[in-house]
């Protein structure tokens, strides 16, 4: 799944713990939250996006689909099964796909995962309208997501903090593929000296 | 890119897997195979969140005591310039007697009802665009699908599913639920649909009533109490479920609608009750707010 063996090992390990810990965030925090217009921010979205982004597309697109798929079995969840599995599993490879261009400024990774997030909106949207779904009937999806994509942006500069944090610690001071982001990862490398 | 032929290959069969979850959950409905992997979902994730929640609760609860009683924070402030431990001692306590006092109504309007309730806390929350919760008690406490859950102020929904330590309770709020109701004093009856998720709706309310009768007086302030199903379930009779905001005037319409204001605070809640025994009588208006809501609740 990842580059080497041994690597792959530890990787896998901490993106399972990761997205675990949004999933369990999201279902007990998030989603309880009295925000505004009773629409929540997607923290397990944004932890698939950011993990796709610094992870390249395979990780991407199998985080999202195990994400997905748990996120549809965990116990509120009330919706055709296999939803955010799909859902996922397309924006983490969308967002993968991006993961090259990572390095070119430090801002991008904050701006990507705002774009991911907006695009894993209107597909679970698109999805649910497709199915019949009489909770997402046109009118409250017209007036949900534009609130819901808002959230996403303002949750994601701390999600992708938290998950480069989280998923650096293995992998020391070697920035692989798209994972150098400039300002974290000096950050990173002095804290772990 | 790397090994793009074998990316391909493993987008191509997640998408198809997803796609054929989604395909054979969507035509099974409530009958899908698929239907016991939710049942996996709740043995796996339950205990993890109810301990998500225990460790969560604290914080949540600190919020809620400093954002409630505005005069208590003040108070918690005066004592935090005298002494820190003093204030979280206040603090805790001041929870403590919340929850009690939660407890208590929930406990006295099921007294008055003649409900059998299991009482429960709301561990989790349902995202995207389902308005859903998990409580904390499963079929080890009683509790089976197809069970009113309440609150002391009102009616919250029904279980849709139970785990054995945690159960899955549809709210009245969601878009798919609708339930049978009667207004107070008098045999109309309609029913009440979730209006789902509000976003920017402004001046919405959550849940919406359609009289079946076109002619039917109805009026600004009128409560509004649950039917009572076919052999009480999902729904008893004569929970409380809110009163009536607006009146919707829409000609060439065979039912008329009205926008009503719930007792319960949907986005706010903690203790519930699940009704696992309905009551032998219907408790008719018994359970209803003893003051009239002589002016009705705006918003």
């Amino acid at each position: 799944m990842l580059n080497s063996v041994e690597e792959g090992r530890g990787g896998t390990l901490r993106s399972v713990l990761i997205i675990v810990v949004a999933i369990l965030l999201q279902v007990a925090v998030a989603n309880r939250l009295p925000l505004p217009g009773s629409v929540t921010p997607d923290l397990v979205m944004l932890t698939v996006v950011a993990l796709a982004l610094f992870r390249g597309e395979t990780v991407g697109m199998v985080t999202g689909f195990c994400a997905g798929l748990a996120t549809d079995l965990v116990p509120p969840a009330d919706h055709t099964i296999g939803m955010y599995a799909l859902v996922y599993c397309v924006v983490g490879y969308i967002s993968g796909l991006a993961s090259p261009e990572m390095d070119r400024s430090p801002s991008l990774p904050f701006v990507a995962v705002a774009l991911g997030a907006l695009v894993g909106n209107l597909a679970y949207a698109l999805v649910g309208v497709m199915l019949g779904d009489p909770r997402a009937d046109w009118s409250i999806v017209s007036r949900t997501v534009p609130l819901a994509v808002l959230y996403n942006v303002l949750a994601s500069p701390f999600v992708v903090w938290a998950v480069l944090r989280l998923s650096q610690r293995s992998e020391r001071l070697e920035p692989r593929g798209g994972l150098s982001v400039p300002g974290f990862s000096a950050r990173l490398g002095r804290q772990q000296r | 890119m790397r090994d793009t032929r074998r990316t391909r290959l493993v987008l191509g069969v997640l998408l198809v897997t997803s796609l054929l979850l989604i395909a054979v959950d969507h035509q099974g409905g409530e009958n899908s195979p698929l239907r016991g992997l939710r049942g996996v979902g709740a043995t796996v994730f339950g205990p993890l969140e109810r301990l998500a929640s225990a460790v969560v609760r604290p914080v949540g609860n600190t919020f809620d005591a400093l954002r409630d009683a505005p005069g208590q924070r003040r108070r918690a402030e005066d004592l935090l310039r005298e002494n820190q431990r003093l204030r979280e001692q206040l603090r805790s306590n001041t929870i403590d007697k919340d929850r009690a006092a939660q407890l208590e109504r929930l406990l006295g309007g099921a007294g008055l009802g003649g409900y059998k309730i299991v009482a429960a806390n709301v561990i989790s929350a349902g995202q995207g665009y389902e308005d859903t919760v998990t409580i904390d008690v499963g079929t080890l406490s009683g509790v089976k699908p197809e069970m009113t859950v309440m609150t002391g102020e009102g009616l919250v929904g029904r279980v849709t599913r139970a785990g054995p330590a945690t159960a899955t309770v549809l709210l009245a709020t969601d878009a798919s639920s609708t339930v049978g109701g009667r207004l107070e004093d008098s045999k109309e009856i309609g029913v009440i649909k979730g209006e789902g998720r509000r976003g920017l709706g402004v001046g919405a309310t959550p849940l919406r009533l359609q009289l079946f009768s076109a002619d039917a007086p109805l009026a600004v302030g009128q409560r509004v109490v649950t039917l009572g199903s076919k052999g009480d379930r999902p729904y008893v009779p004569g929970v409380p479920i809110g009163t009536v905001a607006r009146i919707e005037r829409t000609p060439g319409t065979l039912t008329r609608t009205a926008l009503i204001h719930p007792y319960v605070m949907f986005t706010r809640l903690d203790v519930v009750g699940v009704v696992v025994a309905p009551p032998k009588r219907d408790p008719h208006d018994a359970v209803l707010p003893t003051q009239p809501a002589a002016s009705p609740s705006g918003s």
